[in-house]
């Protein structure tokens, strides 16, 4: 017990201590490794889901590039797609910080929308009252799903993994059952029911015709709960059962209140990602219309660490992913559901975090050193996958072309096969590695430039950046290793 | 309406309609069982089965027989198994999200690879069933049914009266306790998760090439979590599973019968109900009355203290 306090004592010390005075270089480390776990997670994943394109005779390169293209033509889409999903996530992170899983998002969605259809179909208010009205008593439904699983996991002891499942199963098909039989719509060949009242419409922003208001409702949310959990006594007591509820509970807090509270509060944020998104998106209740909103919304909270900024920067990923899948699907014919298998690859990767220190504890050198001075290891080890990533692409898009276009087959092919050679060099530990990364950089920059001159337009972009990114990492490691006389591989 | 219940014929469309729908929900259950008896939560259930149902049809496709196609669908199930162990127990990381992940992989794997297969989507060509065999009184019935009634002694003889299921349920219980004895708790771990992803994929399998002959886009719809219900409804052990697997099948061919037999379109406005059952149910038996008992280290990684 007495261990346990001081651990936690500890642990909560360390977040008071990089948010005084001086702790500027430590709180930047601190995000900088963070956010290097999630874009190293996203990089991973990203290649896996490259391989399988190639595997199944795709480009992928020129699925990127629509991917990128067709996000970055509706930026008002991904926001569009980020609004629902930054509260979902917000909801599954909470409970999380709590130490509680909650993977009923969805079913607390489905009450929350329900409730907000409701309320927008039957009741008369005037505009402005009207869709907060219908937003306040969605969360509140929402909360109350949550507060199922609170009080049976605070005061029977059930796992809220499985009583947040069953009932969120429950609520769809009770929802299932409102619109298809009492409250469907007649006539229409789909179960779903009549549109909301003009009054509770949350309106569209930016003059666009997807955006809608909730977006702010979502960021507003995210910022509420940073400081819910940073600056009040509850958040404070929160993070504390989830870091050891035996330590909390022995330092005089009420663990069985804030369990049903941070489940409450989850389900309320799930409950209002449903209503806002009816009052501003669907406007009626159209059977199975989330998609899976909710269950995304476990994603987006791993992704983005269960930190609340970084649940909006996972939400905006995702958003962004799905913005693009249209365009990746008809301008590349790679299917939408990519986007799920990457989804899939990024929490894979995400929920391995150790797997860094598990190779160092098998004795794999390089995984050793990155342990121990990732200062230095870091950039050179960055350097030896982007390479790897170019030697991938070369050889994928070159042998993807071999009957097509000759001379483009070779010239993939031989840069494919000089990244190969560097990646080898570096992983034997020899300097010219990098100097031959750097060359290789420079050689994608170049034939991103001959993609301009011959018409093969689609692959400028993603190769110029990979080039770009390549001189720069190489850069720094062959800086790293000349001049400070870095030992590649550390001391092994 | 009540002389329909009895009428013979009605019966035993009710038998077999129900061997149909239990099979994938038991074999996954029981899967389900070995991975959480030895501590790991696999909710990733849903994931393996849709793997399952779709490498047999894969395997199936290419090779021509059916039985290499229930070999590939038993060797994927095992692979997603291994890289579920892999995260959870070897690197552990969270059980949940790395099941997680393993659903929505598999959901995207699944739909992408029909396109990148066939060139089609959202459903496969017909492939060749798993042959049926024929047995008294239930007439001609997939072999994958057989398996599941063969499951039920087998496993339970795995569990409770070899060394390897004693150690698997230490590991559940008391992993410190079977590291005392020697035994490697990750190992255990591993091959309990393994076991899980290839029984999973049985089940998966069953609704593609057993039951049907064709893959669809996320056939498995949800039968992973109901998996999931009746592990626990069934309180972990082999023959409550198996029961419950079977209630939870006979449900959904109440749900079946409304489509299908005339006597029962009364129920059509309640179908909703009917499903909630196996969910409702469950949440009765964990929280309200307490029947069902978790093992006791589950979903606990189990760290190894240092030597010295």
């Amino acid at each position: 017990m007495k261990e346990d306090q001081k651990e936690i004592g500890t642990k909560l010390a360390q977040d008071a201590k990089d948010e005084g005075e001086g702790a500027f270089e430590r709180i930047f480390w601190r995000i900088l490794t963070e956010l290097g776990w999630a874009l190293g997670s996203i990089f991973l994943a990203l290649l896996v889901a490259a391989l399988i394109m190639i595997a199944t005779g795709s480009n992928p390169l020129l699925a990127y590039s629509a991917l990128l293209e067709g996000a970055l033509s509706a930026p008002d889409l991904i926001f569009s797609w980020a609004t629902p999903l930054i509260l979902t996530g917000l909801s599954v992170a909470l409970a999380f910080k709590a130490g509680l899983f909650n993977i009923g998002a969805e079913g607390q969605l489905y009450i929350g929308s329900m409730v907000a259809t409701i309320l927008g179909i039957y009741l008369f208010f005037p505009i402005i009252i009207h869709p907060f009205i219908c937003l306040a008593i969605g969360t509140l439904c929402g909360a109350f799903w949550g507060m199922i699983p609170g009080l049976l996991k605070a005061y029977r002891g059930t796992h809220e993994v499985v009583s947040t499942m069953m009932l969120s199963f429950v609520a769809i098909l009770l929802t299932e059952f409102l619109v298809s039989g009492p409250l469907r719509e007649p006539g229409t060949p789909f179960p779903q029911t009549m549109t909301i009242l003009p009054s509770a419409v949350l309106p569209n922003v930016f003059g666009s015709p997807v955006l809608h208001a909730g977006i702010f409702i979502s960021i507003i949310a995210a910022i509420f709960i940073y400081f819910f959990l940073g600056r009040t006594v509850s958040g404070y007591e929160m993070r504390a059962v989830g870091q050891n509820p035996t330590a909390a509970e022995a330092a005089g807090i009420n663990s069985k209140k804030l369990i049903v509270l941070s489940l409450v509060m989850s389900g309320a944020l799930s409950g209002l990602a449903g209503a806002a998104e009816i009052l501003g998106q669907y406007r009626r209740f159209i059977i199975g219309w989330s998609g899976g909103i909710g269950f995304d919304g476990i994603t987006v909270a791993v992704l983005g660490l269960n930190n609340p900024f970084g649940v909006i920067f996972a939400a905006v990923f995702f958003g962004f992913l799905r913005a693009g899948a249209v365009a990746m699907q008809t301008l590349a014919g790679v299917p939408v559901e990519m986007v799920n298998i990457i989804q899939g690859l990024v929490v894979l990767f995400v929920a391995a975090p150790k797997i860094i220190k598990w190779l160092a504890k098998e004795n794999v050198s390089y995984a050793k050193w990155i342990v121990k001075e990732p200062k230095n290891a870091i950039p050179l080890f960055l350097t030896a996958i982007i390479v790897l990533i170019g030697a991938f692409i070369g050889f994928g898009i070159g042998f993807a072309n071999i009957r097509s276009d000759l001379v483009f087959t070779a010239q993939m092919l031989g840069i494919g096969i000089l990244a190969l050679w560097s990646f080898i060099a570096i992983l034997m530990k020899r300097r010219g590695g990098f100097i031959t990364a750097l060359i290789t950089s420079i050689a994608w920059i170049i034939l991103a430039f001959l993609t301009v001159v011959f018409p093969k337009g689609t692959l400028t972009i993603p190769l110029t950046i990979l080039g770009l990114i390549g001189v720069l990492l190489s850069l720094i490691s062959s800086f790293l290793v000349l001049k400070k006389r870095v030992l590649i591989g550390g001391v092994s | 309406m009540q002389s329909s219940f009895l009428n013979p014929l009605v019966i035993i469309w009710f038998i077999n309609t129900t061997l149909q729908f239990s099979t994938p929900l038991v074999l996954a259950a029981l899967g389900g069982m070995f991975s959480e008896r030895s501590g790991v939560v696999n909710i990733g259930l849903e994931g393996m089965m849709l793997m399952g149902a779709f490498m047999a049809v894969v395997g199936t496709w290419f090779s021509g027989n059916p039985w290499i196609g229930l070999l590939s669908a038993m060797v994927s199930g095992g692979i997603l198994g291994l890289i579920h162990g892999l995260i959870s127990v070897q690197l552990r990381g969270n059980q949940i999200v790395s099941g997680a992940g393993i659903i929505l992989f598999a959901s995207g794997f699944t739909s992408f690879m029909v396109y990148g297969i066939w060139g089609i989507r959202g459903i496969t060509p017909s492939v060749t069933q798993l042959p049926r065999v024929t047995l008294p009184w239930l007439g001609k019935i997939s072999p994958l049914i057989v398996l599941m009634f063969l499951m039920l002694p087998i496993s339970w003889y795995v569990l409770y009266r070899t060394p390897f299921g004693l150690r698997l349920r230490a590991a559940g219980e008391d992993p410190s306790a079977l590291d005392t004895a020697g035994v490697n708790v990750q190992t255990t771990r591993l091959i309990g998760v393994f076991l899980s992803g290839v029984l999973a994929a049985l089940g998966g399998a069953h609704l593609s090439i057993g039951f049907g002959s064709r893959f669809v886009e996320l056939m498995t719809g949800g039968r992973g979590f109901i998996a999931l219900a009746a592990l626990i409804f069934g309180n972990w052990n082999p023959l409550g599973v198996v029961l419950s697997g079977l209630f939870f099948g006979f449900l959904s061919s109440l749900q079946g019968s409304i489509d299908v037999l005339p006597e029962f379109s009364y129920l059509a406005p309640y179908v909703q109900f009917i499903a909630m059952i196996p969910y409702i149910s469950v949440i009765v038996a964990l929280g309200i009355i307490r029947r069902s008992i978790p093992p006791k280290s589950i979903g606990v990684p189990y760290i190894k203290e240092r030597e010295g």
